[in-house]
């Protein structure tokens, strides 16, 4: 286990490496100077000049890169044109909010995907199992936003039901818990579609299997069967494409975080983009491209839990 | 000249099978019938358009015709700004098919063109896999987001997004398949004519490749207008006055409360054209792969 977790962190260095020269680029091809966007609008020639020296702008763009890399492992991701905050602070702030928000729609939308997809393979072609195919074939195709608009309009301002703009407190208090039920329920229902389907097609797989079979001529129940026998294996390909859909995940979060004003890193990011503020945007895009890769580790992780032949086929 | 002709592999007709099968299929049928009728009403738009959809009037916010309050004139009542849905829902249809159709083309074409040469030409494929890896660990969503802060938002900063994002899956899938020809007795037999490279490629891996990329790419395509219009909802797509569908259900957010339809028809359309695809494009790999029918 251990040696796989090690495996995996090896692995992801270069991909943190592109992401962070990703980061660099970003910086250096956007049409501004980047010695007068730390300095500020007001600054004097000779302070820009003055910055674009400390910062090594005058230098070759690899001697830059590597000291941007030093900056970013110290910290220092620059001042937000906007607030003239540090982007490391803003970003701080924000982090929290966004996987506040994941963690409260994986830990509904995962569940509930994975017991309607083995059930609609249980009672496959019964009408159970078409309600789940149109679920998920209705979720795959529904855009975030409609989902978000509908549940808002009607939830959150028609009937009054809860709030639906911004963050209301911690999530162990019943206001934060309030506030974070729409978003992670809108964010849920988009994930909950192919998170059924995958699992009704690795649970039907496994159904047919032979130690299925077996469990079942030694005379099992149907719930032990499928609980201890189907569900586990069927388990592994359902993480996968967790992983798979991270992306997936993280656009849903970008949106989402947008429509309810959540104040996350996803909202930070489209915020700056918008507002020219590159600082701002570029650390944004740093910290969500890590949290893909830092979702990434983690299904990898579940997959050796789930899966121990992982571990010794390294 | 003639032994050659009869040798070249008979490429398989998947259209006209395709087409029998969606005759059977009732729901494909209806995804494909819906599918047309938004196509061809969005290439029409110009003609069949009852207004100018840019075009600014004093009556903001009508409803609907099947709504109180709706003016006859308006089928689909006017936006925040009284230009008319109707219109505005045709040219916007438009604008986002023709975003996801220049990404998927442009980022399907090159992922499968360089798939191709790397199983052929065996020395490109490590790189090529790995650059395909790299691509993989950013997320569309996140490539969008750092072109429009690049290049700033717009038309232009989606499309290479998206296709960027089109090209490590469509190279994979290609991949996969084109290794399986290249063992193929056909190609052994082509390469010992010594037909040209330009020809083995083209003739033999690439037409023969064709079904299960196409299959993905329709897969895809809902993929990728859901992602397109997703950016445009954050503002990051085209610029207004121009209309695209996730940018005006964006527009109409303001009006949610009062004024519904002007968010949620753009927001229908997309799911219309989403859903038809998705349909379709199942109905299509049952038929080319009938091992996953069943499933």
């Amino acid at each position: 286990m251990l040696n796989h977790v090690a495996q995996r962190l090896a692995m992801s260095v270069p991909v943190l490496l592109g992401v962070l020269l990703f980061g660099f680029l970003l910086l250096q091809l956007v049409p501004a100077d980047p010695a007068a966007i730390v300095a500020g609008p007001t600054a004097s020639p000779e302070l820009v000049a003055q910055i674009r020296q400390d910062l090594g702008l005058d230098r070759p763009v690899f001697v830059q890169f590597g000291i941007y890399l030093g900056r970013v492992l110290q910290g220092d991701l620059g001042v937000s044109l906007i607030s003239n905050t540090s982007v490391i602070a803003e970003l701080g702030e924000a982090i929290g909010p966004t996987a506040e928000l994941m963690f409260a729609c994986l830990v509904w939308a995962v569940p509930l995907g994975i017991a309607l997809g083995t059930l609609a393979a249980v009672y496959r072609g019964r009408l159970l199992d078409r309600i789940v195919i149109a679920i998920s074939v209705a979720g795959v195709s529904t855009p975030v936003f409609f989902i978000g608009l509908i549940l808002m309009q009607y939830i959150g301002y028609h009937w009054g039901l809860l709030p639906f703009i911004g963050r209301g407190g911690p999530l162990w208090s019943l206001d934060g818990l309030a506030a974070i039920a729409l978003p992670a329920l809108t964010l849920g229902l988009i994930f909950i579609g192919p998170i059924a389907r995958m699992t009704r097609t690795a649970a039907l797989e496994v159904l047919s299997a032979d130690h299925v079979r077996t469990a079942r001529a030694k005379g099992l129940s149907e719930r032990a069967v499928v609980l201890r026998h189907v569900l586990r294996n069927a388990l592994i390909p359902v993480v996968t494409l967790i992983g798979l859909q991270a992306g997936y995940l993280l656009g849903g979060a970008v949106v989402t975080e947008t429509i309810y004003s959540w104040p996350g890193v996803g909202r930070l990011a489209v915020g700056a983009i918008l507002a020219s503020d590159f600082p701002l945007a570029q650390g944004a895009i740093l910290v969500l491209a890590l949290a893909f890769l830092v979702i990434n580790l983690i299904v990898d992780m579940l997959y050796a839990v789930l899966d121990p032949r992982v571990e010794k086929h390294g | 000249m003639a032994d050659i002709a009869a040798s070249t592999p008979a490429p398989s007709r998947p259209l006209a099978a395709f087409g029998r099968r969606i005759v059977k299929d009732k729901l494909a049928l209806l995804a494909a019938l819906i599918l047309l009728i938004i196509v061809g009403a969005a290439l029409l738009a110009p003609w069949i358009a009852p207004f100018d959809p840019y075009e600014t009037t004093r009556r903001p916010f009508i409803p609907p015709r099947w709504s109180e309050g709706s003016l006859p004139q308006y089928w689909l009542g006017t936006d925040g700004q009284g230009r008319d849905m109707l219109s505005r829902l045709l040219y916007g249809t438009r604008l986002t098919l023709v975003m996801g159709l220049a990404s998927i083309v442009l980022g399907g074409g090159i992922g499968a063109l360089v798939a191709l040469l790397g199983v052929y030409y065996r020395r490109l494929d490590p790189f090529i896999m790995r650059a395909a890896d790299i691509l993989l660990s950013f997320p569309a969503i996140l490539l969008g987001l750092a072109l429009a802060a690049v290049v700033g938002p717009g038309l232009t900063a989606i499309v290479i997004a998206l296709s960027i994002a089109t090209i490590p899956d469509v190279a994979r899938i290609t991949r996969s398949a084109a290794i399986v020809i290249m063992g193929q007795d056909y190609m052994e037999a082509g390469r010992a004519m010594g037909l040209p490279d330009r020809i083995l490629i083209w003739r033999y891996l690439a037409l023969n490749c064709l079904s299960p990329v196409f299959v993905f790419m329709t897969l895809r395509f809902g993929q990728i207008i859901l992602i397109g219009a997703a950016l445009s909802f954050l503002g990051l797509g085209v610029r207004p006055p121009e209309a695209e569908l996730g940018m005006m259900a964006s527009l109409g957010r303001d009006a949610l409360f009062f004024a519904p339809h002007i968010s949620l028809l753009p927001s229908l359309v997309i799911i219309a054209i989403v859903l038809c695809v998705n349909l379709l494009g199942d109905a299509l790999r049952d038929l080319l792969d009938p091992r996953m029918r069943n499933q």
